[in-house]
């Protein structure tokens, strides 16, 4: 079902505030991973925003839905994120990448209140996802059902009952050229992890330059779908596509499918000097100018 | 008449390979929430959890990266899961997924390998360093017993301790000497005095305490008095019961199916040029790779080319005690 224009407005609001806060990190810290940080913020914000299952209170709830950022050099979205969701003080936004800072340079599980996953390492996030999916399936497994499944009550049950949590996993598009991101895809079928969701933020530049030159990776939905995903393609700075398709994958839940939203971004959106360059790292001045033209348009 | 310490009982020799299957299903029934991430290797006790808990088997295939990543995972969701195969693949292929979704975050996996030169498929799989390759890495403790009884009781305690453990496992070894009794205390990071001696001292770990057990007992016949210390815990190093050893004997041996480039030998080297200097002789794998053996009749042969045997020990000691001479080390 689509989402109200209002909420679609919210959202996209949140999503410049966010912005906003990632402009204040790099002011502080004149350096980050400023593209691929940029290209998730929406997805990101629909997330956290709307369609996360989380406590405000309670960062470690065992119910609440995960997010493994296997992109951990994306970390400044989420890290915008959090305290607006209250698990970590404002003051946090000017100590990303400082020395003994909750914030560490990429996503740290064991410093931020909030992160479910120390990535950095690229190709490991979909594992780790998986495995907390299979985590899930076991822990239900192991517990005595509520209810007795007859074959009567089984298509009923199977669309009403949802996960004790699901896992979503953000990857980078040139991070899909790790092949233990395929061996993942291969074991999230075989164990049919329909409370995975995998969103690819596919901004089609990686270090070195376009994906397309440094290794093509399409057709990706193609292969996705070959591997026995479900698969579905959106613009990934579209609030409506993005809420909208993410509550599809929750009411497909029981259909034994892992899911993928292939998201097209663009590297170092809503901030055109590193928009323009497809900025993949800001440094020093470089960030200045970026900050300047950042304080201008979110404030 | 060699004296032994407390605990020890040398008798016939005792696969481990058994005890470890025992201790599995120990485990396995102790702790509900112990998982086997298999990658198509097997695991010790995997019949056990195929009769009685096939929902919690964990089939990620010949995909080791990925299995050492799943295994990291569902320890951060409460599972204890247990990661198997020869070191080269378990460890070595996902070297870099252990370090970052398993130690960094302290997770609750053990591991556990096939490791150590004794001729098994040759130099693909035959590992010289595997100690060396995990040493290094922060959080990780390291184990490796030396017979049946404490391979039993050291997998029940890698289990009762919380956070990751790589134990080694010298399966293609020929089999230990029973060397413990069955209420021997085995505790993680302590090293047990299998026997005093005044003359020197062996500190070996796994099959090899079996060899110094001989080359003691070769020793003995030729009047020197050697002591034995068990490293069973390889991470982290008992550090005072090396001073005390290399205080007491100025002349040590190290001991390990292993090579001797960053391995167990050159932590105590460590432990000793800071504390108690000694004079040093290590007992291991030169810098080379094996080759494979047939099992039973060739691996002496292989245990001898690679200069692992009681009698490469025993020539070691008498190394050991010459240059103590040499160097003018006085014992206390």
């Amino acid at each position: 079902m689509a989402h109200s224009r209002e909420i679609v407005t919210d959202l996209e609001d949140k999503a410049n505030l966010v912005r906003r806060n990632i402009v204040r990190i790099f002011e502080s810290s004149k350096q980050g991973h400023a593209g691929g940080t940029m290209s998730s913020v929406d997805i990101v914000t629909a997330l956290y925003f709307h369609h996360l299952k989380l406590d405000k209170k309670n960062c470690d709830w065992p119910e609440r839905d995960r997010v493994v950022l296997s992109k951990a050099h994306a970390a400044e979205a989420i890290y915008a994120v959090l305290p607006e969701i209250g698990y970590v003080s404002k003051d946090m936004l000017d100590k990303y990448y400082a020395f003994r800072s909750q914030f560490q340079g990429h996503a740290d599980r064991w410093c931020t209140p909030g992160i479910d996953y120390s990535g950095g390492s690229l190709g490991q996030g979909l594992s780790f996802a998986a495995g907390m999916a299979k985590a899930e399936k076991m822990h239900t497994a192991l517990k005595p059902p509520a209810v007795r499944v007859t074959a009567a009550n089984y298509p009923k049950l199977i669309l009403k009952y949802n996960p004790a949590y699901r896992v979503f996993c953000i990857v980078g598009d040139g991070e899909l050229n790790e092949g233990q991101n395929w061996e993942a895809i291969m074991f999230a079928a075989k164990y049919k992890l329909d409370n995975l969701i995998c969103i690819v933020d596919y901004n089609k530049y990686q270090l070195d330059g376009p994906v397309e030159m440094i290794m093509p990776i399409e057709p990706l939905a193609d292969k996705f779908k070959a591997f026995g995903w479900g698969t579905y393609e959106i613009n990934g700075h579209s609030m409506q596509e993005l809420v909208d398709t993410l509550e599809l994958t929750n009411n497909l839940y029981g259909d034994g499918k892992p899911k993928c939203i292939i998201a097209h971004t663009v590297k170092g959106h809503g901030i055109p000097v590193w928009e323009s360059v497809h900025l993949h790292y800001s440094r020093l001045e470089g960030t200045t100018i970026a900050v300047k033209e950042g304080r201008e348009i979110y404030g | 008449m060699v004296k032994y310490n407390k605990y020890v009982q040398i008798g016939p020799p005792t696969a481990t390979m058994a005890a470890a299957e025992t201790a599995m299903v120990k485990v396995a029934q102790k702790y509900p929430n112990t998982v086997v991430v298999l990658e198509d290797m097997g695991m010790p006790g995997i019949n056990w959890f195929k009769e009685n808990a096939p929902e919690r088997i964990v089939e990620c295939g010949i995909a080791e990266a990925n299995g050492a990543v799943i295994a990291g995972a569902m320890a951060a969701e409460g599972f204890i899961p247990f990661i198997h195969s020869f070191s080269f693949a378990v460890v070595e292929r996902a070297y870099n997924q252990i370090r970052q979704s398993i130690l960094v975050d302290r997770f609750n996996v053990k591991i556990t390998a096939r490791d150590g030169v004794w001729g098994d498929l040759g130099i693909s799989h035959d590992i010289v360093e595997g100690i060396a390759c995990t040493r290094i890495l922060p959080n990780l403790v390291i184990l490796n017993p030396a017979d049946a009884v404490e391979a039993e009781k050291a997998y029940l305690a890698m289990v009762d301790y919380v956070g990751p453990v790589y134990f080694r496992m010298e399966y293609a070894a020929p089999a230990p000497f029973k060397i413990f009794t069955d209420d021997y205390p085995f505790e993680i990071g302590k090293a047990y005095q299998i026997k005093d001696g005044k003359d020197a001292t062996i500190i070996a770990t796994g099959y090899l305490v079996t060899e110094a057990i001989k080359a003691v007992e070769i020793l003995e016949k030729e009047g020197l008095d050697v002591g034995i210390l068990n490293m069973s815990t390889i991470k982290p190093l008992d550090e005072e019961a090396i001073i005390r050893v290399a205080e007491q004997t100025r002349a040590i041996v190290t001991a390990e199916n292993g090579t001797i480039v960053g391995g167990m030998g050159d932590g105590i080297a460590a432990v000793l040029a800071e504390n108690a200097p000694a004079a040093l002789v290590k007992v291991g794998v030169e810098d080379e790779f094996s080759q494979s053996a047939r099992l039973t009749a060739e691996v002496d042969e292989l245990k001898d080319f690679f200069g692992l045997g009681a009698k490469d020990i025993a020539i070691s000691v008498k190394e050991a005690i010459a240059k103590r001479e040499k160097f003018g080390l006085i014992r206390k």
